[in-house]
């Protein structure tokens, strides 16, 4: 939900010597990214999706640095981050299965994907496998109805699927 | 006169003109083999002003839910004053039952971006922003190769339109959403370019005066920039030869139109049609009839936004009239989810119901409470516990939010309002058979007693 309120008054923020920001990471950023919009904290978005595809999360340290970058507050980066459903602002699994529940993929049978996830990885949607390999989500519409019911399966999407096809993929994983 | 060959989908293999399993990605090379670009070269030949004359003429409306007639939208924006002026592309597409824009960016991104680059043109736009929600992770990967290949081929970039044909230079970028449907409202979208969360505006002032950065904006959907190509290449006339024209006095419904049909047919997937198709003709002729012969019980009518369709409205015509004639909000994304005889629509109701709970953003008090609440009722209702009080205030909550009512700030609530209280309607049976008779406290005086 994309109004929870998050408990940043309170927060201790963990860091480390070394930033997240790596020099490359910058020159990127400060030659591409910004440059396309008026306002530095447009290229924000971008910058989100970048640091978490290097890191798989956003740790609070990124955006600390991302707030200097860009000017802002880090209240302000945290205020964006945690308005997008996409953003990880905690470690997730090696692989992120993201299941479909809108109304075409639930009329067409995806509580049964679902219920076999939960059983073969022994967690509830939006929770972590203990080994770190599978995180469960349920999300709302992939804009792919019509091959409900679909998931992706982190960048990849699988259509029309049966509790074999889903077995299939996911045995399929490298560890 | 209807549609004789396709014009949207013209190099995409799609029944009826095609087979799907004969698509593939048309590259730069391809589109421009095949006539891609000379439609720019064309409209670079023609001033701004004509081009917006065109466009007002074929009457195109929206494709992104409103149906607002996209000239008139052009017309708000102010003379260039030397500053900024901004495109953001529409491709959210988050609207559940919604998938149609997907097949225009999968396998003809640049007629796309053709039809970008000729409304930055008619309007003077300096930059484009092709905002993309983020689950369309191979599509994110398809466009930005795209867009890299027309700043290859000089169509973008500081030399001017098509390599310099035009001084007026258009820069275009790729701009990545993160998964939030109300980014698809044209406020919440602006807010998500500036780097913020995506909140809607309180209009006015529109974004055609003060959008992206304060600027004057243009916020369009991918299928309506799609239309300007053959507007501009056939002339407006001949757009206004498809589609259909009102039956109840209102504005015309003209053009071609990308249905997207899923849930209970046998070939469910994105059909190019004159608008004003009848449902069942839609359903029974290109998506090869309902799923295993089951009988019709009702349909979405074009993203769960607008409401239901009931048993009895599978023959309503597809175009902009049907808000008014069948008792849904509109046509929306004209991509209707189609359900059989053995759907529970009170699930379907639970479903809605709870995609609008997740994604409102919080800011109207009705909306944030109202969806939660009325999520609450239905899974209630659901599970037998509820009573026939629960349905009417279901109702009640129902019919309060929304900019109809005037309560909130986008028209979020307005979806989740239609959609619930079109279900509850024109199923009420179903929903009464789930709840018990509400307990009606009786006091009598000790007066009344005693006379
Ligand atoms: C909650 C909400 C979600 C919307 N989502 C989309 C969307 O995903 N794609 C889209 O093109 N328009 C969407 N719209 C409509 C836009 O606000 C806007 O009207 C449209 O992009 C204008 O383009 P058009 O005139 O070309 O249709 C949405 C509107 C609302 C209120
Ligand atoms: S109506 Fe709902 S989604 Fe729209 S601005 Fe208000 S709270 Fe947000
Ligand atoms: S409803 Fe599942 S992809 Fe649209």
């Amino acid at each position: 939900m994309a109004w929870t309120v998050k408990p940043s008054a309170t927060m201790k923020i963990p860091q480390r010597d070394e930033p997240y920001l790596t020099a490359e990471m910058r020159a990127h950023f400060e030659g591409e990214l910004i440059p396309r919009y008026e306002q530095k904290r447009g290229a924000l978005l971008p910058i989100l999706h970048e640091v978490q595809h290097a890191y798989g999360y956003i740790p609070h340290q990124a955006m600390e640095e991302i707030a200097s970058l860009l000017e802002i507050a880090p209240a302000d980066v945290l205020d964006t981050a945690s308005f997008y459903e996409e953003y990880h602002l905690e470690p997730v699994g090696k692989y992120v299965i993201a299941v479909c529940q809108s109304i075409a993929c639930e009329v067409c049978g995806h509580q049964a994907i679902v219920d076999h996830l939960r059983q073969k990885l022994d967690i509830e949607p939006h929770e972590t496998t203990d080994d770190g390999k599978f995180t469960l989500l349920t999300l709302e519409c992939l804009g792919a109805c019509d091959g409900a019911p679909c998931a992706l399966v982190n960048d990849d999407r699988h259509d029309h699927l049966t509790i074999e096809k889903l077995d299939e993929i996911l045995d399929g994983l490298p560890d | 006169m209807p549609l004789t060959a396709p014009i949207l989908t013209r190099r995409i293999p799609t029944p009826p003109w095609g087979e799907m399993k004969d698509r593939h990605l048309v590259t730069y090379d391809e589109y421009v083999k095949t006539g891609g670009y000379t439609v720019l070269e064309k409209a670079l030949a023609l001033k701004p002003a004509q081009i917006v004359d065109m466009v007002k003429e074929s009457q195109l409306r929206g494709r992104g839910g409103a149906g607002f007639p996209c000239g008139l939208k052009w017309s708000f924006l102010p003379e260039p004053d030397g500053g900024r002026r901004y495109l953001t592309l529409n491709c959210d597409e988050a609207e559940p039952g919604t998938f149609k824009d997907r097949l225009l960016i999968d396998f003809d991104p640049h007629l796309v971006l053709e039809g970008l680059a000729i409304t930055c043109w008619a309007c003077q736009l300096d930059t484009a922003y092709f905002f993309i929600r983020g689950e369309y992770r191979e599509q994110i990967r398809t466009v930005q190769r795209a867009i890299d290949e027309a700043y290859e081929h000089g169509i973008f970039g500081k030399q001017g339109l098509l390599n310099g044909k035009s001084d007026f230079a258009v820069e275009c970028y790729l701009h990545r959403s993160a998964g939030a449907y109300i980014c698809g409202e044209e406020t919440g979208l602006i807010e998500a370019v500036e780097g913020k969360r995506g909140w809607p505006r309180v209009k006015p002032p529109f974004p055609a005066v003060a959008g992206l950065f304060q600027r004057p904006t243009v916020v369009n959907n991918v299928e309506t920039i799609a239309c300007l190509v053959p507007i501009v290449e056939h002339g407006p006339e001949r757009f206004t030869q498809t589609g259909c024209a009102s039956t109840i006095g209102g504005p015309p419904s003209f053009g071609p139109k990308l249905m997207g049909v899923s849930g209970h047919v046998a070939r469910p997937g994105v059909y190019e049609v004159d608008l004003g198709i009848k449902l069942s003709t839609l359903v029974n002729d290109h998506c090869g009839g309902m799923r295993g012969g089951k009988a019709f019980k009702g349909a979405i009518a074009g993203g769960v936004s607008m409401g239901c369709l009931g048993p009895d409205q599978f023959d309503a015509e597809l175009d902009f009239d049907i808000g008014r004639k069948y008792g849904v909000m509109g046509l929306g994304t004209a991509c209707p989810t189609v359900f059989d005889e053995d759907t529970d629509m009170v699930a379907v109701a639970r479903n809605i119901a709870r995609f609008f709970t997740n994604e409102s953003c919080g800011q109207c008090t009705p909306c944030r409470e109202g969806t939660q609440w009325m999520y609450k009722l239905l899974c209630r209702i659901e599970s037998g516990g509820a009573t026939s009080r629960d349905l009417d205030l279901l109702l009640e909550l129902a019919g309060s939010m929304g900019i109809m009512p005037g309560t909130t700030i986008c028209g979020l609530a307005d979806g989740a309002n239609w959609a619930v209280r079109t279900i509850v309607n024109k199923y009420r049976q179903e929903f009464e058979a789930r709840v018990k008779p509400a307990h009606v406290p009786v006091t009598v005086s000790a007066r009344a007693v005693a006379e």
